[in-house]
């Protein structure tokens, strides 16, 4: 019992260590995914990259599901954050299940430095229009945008939304709040920065991670008022935790949206209707089901994307 | 090279360094959680290698036991007291968030290096002298405190300094559980695309790193019961030591 602690922890971080590892020699991996001279035909290879956590994990293994029904050997490469797969896309990587104003700030930051204004609106529209320049830069075509839209969202425990009678964000304007979010929420017009210049809000921040265990814990706990999740979080409700309504705004437009290289998206034309025809029967709620599947039920992603798509008669 | 004169610049503004999460703030929370985290571990682990070794058994288990502090990742012990129910999270004074967690990992992290060398300094007191301490009727006590100690001072002093210099830079880790330090000046850095305040967050922690490394060895030098340079004479005057063993100590505690 003594040594039985320390020893599961270690294989643990042991484990862990190993996939972070896998993750970095994946993408240094000096192999082409978008098959060299398969030209324009259906199949061949194709490397999707994307974000670790699990409903970036879900989506992109509907897109896994997808491109492999059609033909195509997929290989997937989940990393922690964004810049770590954006430096191999365009590159090793052709396609990546993006958010949209996710891809295009950093896109923005990577091209025009630390401090640029940012891209992103609350306007879906607005935003791909200012990131077209960028998206041309770079080499990237965006397919159709998703009705699902998934941006950050801050809640409180039922407790504290009853006895304050706080629903929405501007009713903690003027207040000291203290919020458990992600470590780069500092500064984040739709975050930190946004909560306290449009809401007014006098911010502590915890950087505890984003609709992390820990984040939940620190506000059921009360050692923070406010918590960060995502719009598609079904879990709250069994917690006793509620959504505050973003009633001035402040997130930008994250839809869901597959990002191409121009390159792969010529040879393979064929990957915008597949993947054009997932963004449409995605939406905010369907999404939440699924993901408590993911998150409570302890499904896995692939199990829960085959069913999902099955169900929807995508394959 | 945009990214080595964006941090060099985000060094040299003073904005960066003023503050409650400034540099100077962040750097001084986390001397704070070094020394005692150190003194903690120094507390508990010197007084039982020295008389171990004072006795010259046991060391092969105490050695062992601690060196579980290496093969563990103190992320790992960390983790495992942040999510139980004690120490959990809880704020602890100038320690911050998961104060008490953060300074049992780093303290279990110290311990190896000051329970190693603390307990092989006292073997390496050459078995003559302990002998001829014995033969003048010296008690163990007398033993350990006039002879022994002195003598494996350096070496003892050597594995503290190694100590402080690990832990220094391993304190960035309470970062990862929103605790103090500079670690969060890193953290915060690398989240948000400000890749130059991570580095230069980095930094920083060698530099400080290099300066304590450079102090303790100054305090090493102090400890030496037989200073460099001057050792001819010493050993004329004070004549307990044999001229090798000055050197055999030097050798050691490098």
């Amino acid at each position: 019992m003594m040594l039985r602690r320390p020893l599961a922890a270690a294989l643990t971080l042991g484990v862990l260590s190993l996939a972070t590892a896998c993750a970095g020699d994946d993408l240094a991996e000096e192999e082409t995914g978008g098959g060299a001279g398969s030209g324009g035909s259906t199949g061949g290879q194709v490397t999707l990259a994307s974000q670790s956590f699990d409903e970036a994990a879900l989506i992109t293994a509907m897109y896994a599901a997808l491109l492999e029904d059609t033909g195509y050997e997929v290989e997937t490469r989940l990393v922690d954050t964004r810049g770590a797969y954006l430096g191999e896309f365009p590159g090793t990587v052709d396609i990546v299940p993006e958010y949209l104003a996710g891809l295009g700030d950093e896109l923005n930051i990577e091209i025009n430095g630390e401090g640029a204004a940012a891209v992103s609106t609350s306007d879906t529209q607005e935003t791909i229009d200012a990131m077209a320049p960028l998206l041309e830069e770079k080499g990237i075509a965006l397919l159709e945008t998703s009705g699902a839209s998934s941006q950050n969202a801050y809640f409180v425990t039922q407790e504290f939304s009853d006895a304050e009678g706080v629903t929405a964000l501007s009713d903690l304007e003027g207040q000291a709040v203290t919020l458990a979010a992600a470590p780069d929420c500092k500064g984040r017009a739709d975050c930190e920065a946004g909560l306290t210049e449009v809401y007014g809000m006098d911010v502590t921040l915890l950087p505890l991670g984003y609709a992390s265990p820990q984040t939940y814990q620190s506000v059921i706990d009360g050692e923070s008022q406010l918590g960060q999740t995502g719009t598609f979080d079904g879990s709250l409700e069994a917690q006793g935790l509620v959504l505050l309504e973003d009633d001035r705004g402040i997130q930008p437009a994250q839809n869901l949206v597959p990002a191409v290289t121009e390159e792969f998206l010529a040879e393979h034309p064929d990957v915008e209707d597949t993947l054009n025809g997932l963004m449409e029967v995605l939406d905010n709620d369907t999404l939440g089901a699924l993901l408590l599947q993911v998150t409570v039920d302890r499904e896995t992603v692939e199990d829960v994307a085959q069913q999902f798509l099955t169900d929807e008669g995508l394959l | 090279m945009k990214l080595f004169a964006d941090t060099w610049s985000y060094l040299l503004d003073g904005s960066s360094w003023s503050g409650p999460g400034g540099l100077l703030a962040r750097l001084v929370e986390q001397l704070l959680l070094t020394v005692t985290a150190l003194g903690l571990a120094m507390a508990i682990g010197l007084p039982i290698a020295l008389w171990l070794g004072h006795l010259g058994r046991g060391g092969f288990l105490a050695i062992n036991i601690s060196n579980v502090g290496r093969a563990i990742p103190t992320f790992a012990i960390l983790a495992v007291l942040v999510t139980a129910d004690w120490p959990g999270s809880d704020t602890l004074g100038p320690y911050g968030r998961a104060g008490l967690a953060t300074l049992i990992a780093l303290g279990v992290f110290a311990l190896p290096p000051l329970i190693t060398n603390a307990y092989i300094a006292m073997r390496e007191v050459p078995p003559d002298i302990v002998q001829a301490a014995d033969g003048m009727g010296m008690s163990g006590w007398q033993r350990f405190r006039k002879v022994e100690l002195p003598l494996a001072l350096p070496l003892v002093m050597s594995g503290i300094r190694l100590a402080l210099v690990q832990v220094w830079a391993t304190a960035t880790i309470a970062a990862l559980v929103a605790g103090p330090g500079l670690g969060r000046i890193i953290t915060e850095g690398f989240a948000r695309d400000r890749y130059s305040q991570g580095i230069a967050g980095a930094v920083v922690v060698a530099a400080v790193a290099l300066v304590l490394e450079l102090l303790a060895a100054l305090v090493q030098r102090a400890l030496d019961p037989v200073p460099r340079g001057s050792s001819r004479d010493r050993d004329e005057e004070e004549s307990v030591l044999p001229s090798t063993l000055s050197e055999a100590t030097e050798a050691v505690g490098r």
